[in-house]
């Protein structure tokens, strides 16, 4: 048998060992937290707060999601929420009827973001990256600038804009600041996604009679599917997770998003912590849902074949 | 139909001028080739012609049509890409269907003439390909095939040979020829190739620092050059050059070099170059002017040879001699040369002293 060629054997299976241990810590340094979410979520206050604590669910139960779905039917005062429940401990948060509207909300506006984003950002991005016109980089450095400033520091104006437009506590109040954040990004991650498709592409799309709109649609959207799903995830998670201008510009349920609603529970004069935990992993199904979806279509190599080489 | 006018066409990028002020009439069904090192200026010109690039002065007419303003989609050119820019996304089919998709040509029309076209160009078994599936020269044939199939009627084509081997390009090249044939219609072909340039054209405009040198028929061209770029530009191996100045008695002269001058070429006097083409040598004979010189390397190419002497007065010259010639290195050898073979250029102007 022909010896394989390359470093000796022993520091090859250490270099594996180690590369093993450090992918084992990496992997439950970001899945540990997550972990806990779901696990805790499946337990009681009392199991969660055991010492030592419960690392698995030894007694899984769905009390806990249950009681996020009826929230609505049931009265919670300071009277009535000590009752019931022995996943959540009793302590059921003042605004847990919020939740699941609250879910909708975060929904519907991530949806919009996402779509407005990338209609937005494509037409702009397109424009600038392929239309030869006077100033097109000053437009991009002003587009790229406004994300500098740090989003708290506009949190005041824009309340005060948000207000005086008489937009506070609306959806559309949440979609149209996200889309101030969401789109300089997209523009700039499809600006280099554009340029790097081949020009004499859209030189032939020209030529074969194809306007900018045709050009856009035949050549640019086909070939730049990776990062248009990119986009799409990118602005539907900002909107998602985003908690500083929901907070300032929403006020209750018909504009609250979902992670205004379960900060919220932590307020309360007593924490759930299985409540809060519950809710949590209903937070992270959308986003884990889309990347499932989507994970297939972020794939490289779409243009090869396109130009020589 | 269609003939190309350029009438003082400007391209300007900041403070360059890629192309100057170009006047050039291009006449229906004509094979014109733009010609010249890169940075000439052809590619532009070619692009403003496309409606590809704006144009910064001047103006552009079809048939007396000023199309200057008009955006490439409304110009009705084809245009094939050195690059070949094959849609990655589409089968081969779906490539040369395009753009008859977007004019809204009826299915089985369309299904027709992609047939045709894959016919024409032998591609006929790739229909179902993508293009990263072709080889270099299949995919070139692709790209002629989504240009042929609108049956334009304004051909423009950069430097399509260019990324093929030197095999594929010969029968390309016929191929591209027999189409300019079958087709009639005006071809503007970009090439820095001279060879591919002489085969090919009609008329050839010499491009340099976006101005043509010199515009005519490739015979024209070869045979009396407008200046010494145009000279030294077409012919491989390339033009002698030998500077030198005119004496009494209509001589060109460098030292012990002499060559007698047609009658009436060139004021006594005047300093020039004289420029003597590798293949303008023969035996020794009556009305022939002789040269003496040394071999120093000979190159047998099978069907030809080519020498590299230094004649009297230690003058380097190439000849290009018939592969009968049996010379050694070192052999001393006499050559022939008609005087009206020799091209003559003031030193100053570099332009050709007729």
């Amino acid at each position: 048998m022909a010896l394989r060629s390359g470093p000796p054997l022993a520091p090859r299976i250490g270099r594996g060992l180690l590369l093993a241990l450090f992918s084992a810590l990496f992997v439950l340094y970001v899945a540990g937290p997550v972990g806990w979410l779901v696990s805790s979520s499946l337990q009681t206050e009392a199991q969660i707060t055991a010492v030592p604590p419960n690392w698995l669910p030894p007694d899984p139960t769905f009390a806990n999601f249950e009681a996020i779905f009826t929230a609505a039917d049931r009265e919670v005062t300071y009277e009535t929420r000590r009752q019931g429940d022995p996943a959540t401990g009793g302590f059921l948060p003042s605004g847990a009827a919020n939740l699941l509207p609250s879910l909708w909300n975060s929904l519907t506006v991530g949806l919009w973001v996402a779509v407005l984003n990338l209609l937005l950002s494509l037409t702009a991005a397109y424009a600038i990256a392929v239309i030869d016109f006077r100033g097109r980089r000053s437009v991009l450095y002003t587009v790229l600038a406004t994300r500098v400033i740090p989003d708290i520091a506009l949190v005041v104006p824009l309340f005060l804009v948000v207000r005086n437009l008489g937009l506070i506590n609306s959806l559309g109040a949440l979609v149209v600041t996200y889309l101030a954040v969401t789109v300089p990004f997209t523009i700039f991650i499809l600006i280099s996604y554009f340029e790097g498709i081949p020009r004499d592409l859209y030189r032939a799309a020209r030529i074969d009679g194809c306007g900018h709109w045709g050009a856009l649609r035949h050549v640019y959207l086909p070939l730049s599917l990776p990062a248009l799903v990119a986009s799409l995830t990118f602005a539907f998670l900002t909107s998602w997770n985003e908690f500083v201008f929901a907070l300032v510009l929403t006020q209750n349920v018909a504009a609250q998003t979902l992670p205004i609603v379960i900060s919220g529970f932590i307020m309360d004069f007593t924490t759930s912590f299985s409540f809060v935990n519950a809710a949590g992993v209903i937070a992270i199904v959308p986003p884990v849902l889309m990347a499932i979806v989507f994970q297939r279509y972020i794939v490289s190599g779409l243009t090869a074949g396109a130009v020589k080489g | 139909m269609a003939t190309i006018r350029c009438d003082a066409l400007t391209k300007r990028y900041g403070a360059v001028t890629a192309v100057d002020a170009l006047d050039l009439t291009i006449a229906h069904g004509e094979f014109m080739v733009l010609l010249g090192p890169s940075g000439c200026g052809k590619t532009t010109t070619l692009n403003m012609i496309a409606g590809l690039e704006e144009i910064s002065d001047g103006r552009l007419l079809f048939d007396e049509a000023d199309v200057t303003w008009q955006p490439p989609h409304k110009r009705e050119v084809a245009m094939v890409f050195q690059s070949y820019a094959l849609y990655p996304n589409k089968t081969v089919f779906e490539n040369i269907a395009f753009p008859l998709r977007l004019r809204g040509v009826p299915r089985e029309q369309i299904d027709r003439a992609v047939r045709q076209a894959a016919d024409q160009l032998e591609i006929a078994h790739l229909l179902e390909r993508r293009p990263h599936q072709l080889s270099g020269g299949q995919r070139q044939r692709v790209a002629l095939g989504r240009a042929i199939v609108r049956k334009p009627s304004v051909f423009l084509m950069d430097e399509p040979l260019s990324n093929l081997d030197a095999t594929l390009r010969l029968s390309m090249r016929s191929l591209i020829k027999r189409l300019h044939h079958g087709l009639g219609a005006t071809f503007v072909y970009v090439t820095h190739d001279q060879a591919e340039a002489m085969t090919l054209a009609d008329r050839i405009a010499v491009m340099r620092g976006g101005l043509i040198q010199q515009l005519d028929t490739p015979d024209g061209i070869y045979a009396r050059p407008a200046n010494l770029f145009v000279a030294s530009f077409l012919g491989s191996p390339q033009i002698n050059l030998v500077e030198g100045a005119v004496e009494d008695g209509g001589v060109f002269a460098r030292g012990a070099f002499r060559l007698p001058l047609p009658a009436g070429l060139g004021a006594p006097g005047r300093q020039v170059i004289l420029g003597l083409r590798p293949e303008d040598v023969g035996p020794p004979g009556e009305g022939l002017a002789t040269l003496h010189a040394r071999v120093e390397l000979v190159s047998p190419l099978g069907s030809e040879t080519h020498l590299e002497v230094r004649a009297t007065g230690e003058v380097p010259l190439t000849l290009r001699v018939p592969k009968e010639w049996r010379a050694r290195e070192g052999d001393l050898i006499e050559v022939g040369v008609a005087p009206e073979r020799l091209h003559l250029f003031d030193r100053a102007s570099e332009a050709r002293i007729a």
